[in-house]
């Protein structure tokens, strides 16, 4: 169902005329749905909307965001990808046959712009079990951008993905250097597997000589192992300021009081967790601004 | 300087050839479809290539700061093969308004046979449907009959010369295109297409007006250095400085430029990797003034 909302919000930056066209375009869709007019309107984005605008949301609009989808964002979209998501949202009223079929038609021939539109528009689409399968073939991408479509500001992963794709989408993220802050549910979708995997991908990075992210411990915090445990006694010792919040972020969860010997060692970083300075999300965002 | 290189088909290149071509000032250039060497015998293999043109190569030269569009089409080779041609023409649709898709092309004639006119003529109509430029590939064999043949299915269909960029061209050609009102794009490619030595006599009688240099770069022993090295020989050879710009950059910027899809201001106001930053210490070369040293070779000459 497409939201007028939606379509209020592109209008305000967007001219006149561009969105003349995406009324026509949606209520042509929906008058007689024609597969290659809706290819031509698609595309054809690209020569109505402009991409170095960005869609102009302020904080007021969170809670009609939220109507349409809880932990939809539409932070940091330009007018081709919310024009896009628009015409897919139309496109999703069609028959459940035509309206896959076409979908897996475009996103088969999709530009990078378009992929990004396509996976982005997920969370407000029907059939999430069809869409599945396409945001884990999308995940597997080279290509930053429509990686970062899927994985980071959207909540389908965290609603839908399987437990062993959930997995892979974080440790992709921590490989292709991805701010894991920004993946919806990050915390919610931890599991004793996904640690154990983290772990061992430190344990591979420190033998290379490689830059761990102190990102990479979030999703341990509440899984402790003996392994995970001297994890952390290491990372709390390092010269790096990151380094020692993340294990400082680790030891004020462990409520089993594993990490209780370090509480001296990280009283000053305790202390910002305990006032609400330091969170993982605070520490995410430095470590996005640093790089 | 910075170079437009209309004409290069970088699916064949490897990254040292984008390292050089940024180093070297190439801000952008159009990679057209065309005949992978190996004939394609299904559509899908077709569809597999259009995407990579607008995505995976695409990102591959944003990698390079290099701004990458492209044209899409069926070759005039593989038109031949009507049965592959009509499930082609079923799949343009879905790429030939896409964002960064600067014409249809390259289509013309090979053989010159009934087929190829056949789907020359069905996508000059498509770029007509769309408002899109037209880059035309001459025929290697029977080059100046298959140029005069190709302006006369163009015009019997009703495209404006204007928009419509005729490449591989020589001196037999381009008298003919030009007077015809059509931009005159020539390929320096060593040994099968022309030197370019033979364009600077090329440029000293025809002028710069609707003249374009490109590189046609592909799987073939071929130059994606050829647009920034001509630019030098010709600086060498006495060709204003305000001509030279014209063929290698402006004339084709201005000329695809008529699709609505490419700008200056996509590359000048570009986000992202900075070439000049990748290639920290050669950041002269930017500046062109020193091409020759850029491109590893003392040796401007492409015959």
């Amino acid at each position: 169902m497409v939201s007028p909302f939606l379509r209020d919000l592109l209008g305000r930056s967007a001219a006149a005329e561009s969105m003349n066209w995406l009324d026509d375009e949606m209520a042509a869709m929906r008058a007689d749905f024609n597969q290659r007019r809706f290819y031509f309107a698609f595309s054809g984005v690209s020569r109505r909307f402009d991409k170095h605008v960005s869609v102009a949301t302020t904080e007021a609009d969170r809670p009609e965001l939220e109507k349409l989808c809880e932990g939809f964002s539409v932070t940091g979209w330009d007018e081709f990808r919310l024009a896009r998501v628009i015409l897919l949202t139309v496109l999703s009223e069609q028959p459940d046959s035509v309206y896959q079929e076409t979908l897996e038609k475009v996103l088969g021939s999709a530009d990078l712009r378009e992929q990004v539109a396509i996976f982005s528009a997920l969370p407000l689409l029907p059939e999430p079990g069809f869409l599945l399968g396409l945001a884990r073939e999308g995940s597997r991408t080279n290509i930053v951008d429509v990686f970062d479509a899927i994985a980071l500001g959207n909540p389908f992963p965290a609603a839908h993905f399987p437990e062993e794709a959930w997995n892979q989408l974080v440790l992709k993220s921590l490989f292709i250097s991805r701010p894991l802050y920004r993946m919806q549910g990050i915390d919610e979708r931890a599991n004793a597997t996904l640690a154990e995997a983290l772990s061992n991908l430190a344990h591979e990075r420190w033998a290379a000589g490689r830059y761990v992210s102190p990102e990479l411990w979030r999703s341990c915090a509440n899984f402790l192992t003996d392994t995970i445990v001297s994890d952390i006694e290491r990372v709390a010792t390092s010269d790096e300021p990151g380094q020692r919040e993340a294990a400082a972020l680790v030891t004020a969860s462990d409520s089993e009081n594993r990490l209780a010997h370090l509480r001296e060692l990280l009283a000053k970083q305790l202390d910002a967790v305990r006032s609400g300075d330091l969170t993982w999300d605070s520490l995410g965002e430095m470590l996005a601004t640093a790089s | 300087m910075r170079f437009f290189d209309s004409h290069v088909h970088m699916v064949s290149r490897t990254t040292d050839d984008y390292q050089r071509m940024a180093a070297a000032g190439v801000a952008a250039l159009i990679e057209p479809s065309f005949w992978q060497g190996q004939p394609r015998t299904e559509p899908g293999s077709f569809k597999d290539y259009f995407n990579s043109l607008v995505g995976f190569e695409r990102f591959r030269a944003s990698q390079f700061g290099i701004k990458h569009y492209c044209t899409i089409g069926l070759n005039p080779k593989e038109a031949n093969n009507e049965k592959l041609a009509d499930a082609v023409m079923e799949l343009l649709p879905l790429y030939i308004c896409k964002e960064g898709v600067v014409g249809i092309g390259e289509i013309g004639f090979d053989d010159q046979t009934k087929a190829e006119e056949k789907y020359l003529r069905i996508q000059a109509e498509m770029a007509l449907e769309a408002d899109l430029p037209i880059q035309i590939h001459t025929p290697h064999r029977d080059k100046k009959t298959g140029t005069i043949r190709t302006m006369d299915v163009l015009e019997d269909v009703g495209v404006d010369p204007r928009k419509v960029i005729i490449d591989h061209n020589n001196e037999e050609t381009v008298k003919s295109v030009l007077d015809r009102g059509y931009w005159a794009a020539f390929t320096i490619y060593p040994h099968t297409k022309l030197g370019n030595e033979r364009m600077i006599e090329i440029m000293r009688e025809y002028g710069a007006e609707r003249i374009v240099v490109d590189s046609s770069a592909d799987w073939g022993i071929s130059d994606p250095l050829a647009v920034p090295k001509t630019a030098a020989l010709m600086k060498e050879a006495g060709i204003p400085l305000e001509e030279i710009e014209q063929v290698t950059y402006h004339n084709p910027l201005n000329a695809y430029g008529q699709s609505g899809q490419v700008q200056e201001s996509d590359w000048e106001a570009a986000e992202g990797i900075d070439p000049t930053a990748l290639f920290a210490g050669n950041t002269l070369l930017r500046g062109g003034q020193d091409i020759q040293k850029a491109m590893g070779s003392d040796d401007l000459v492409i015959r």
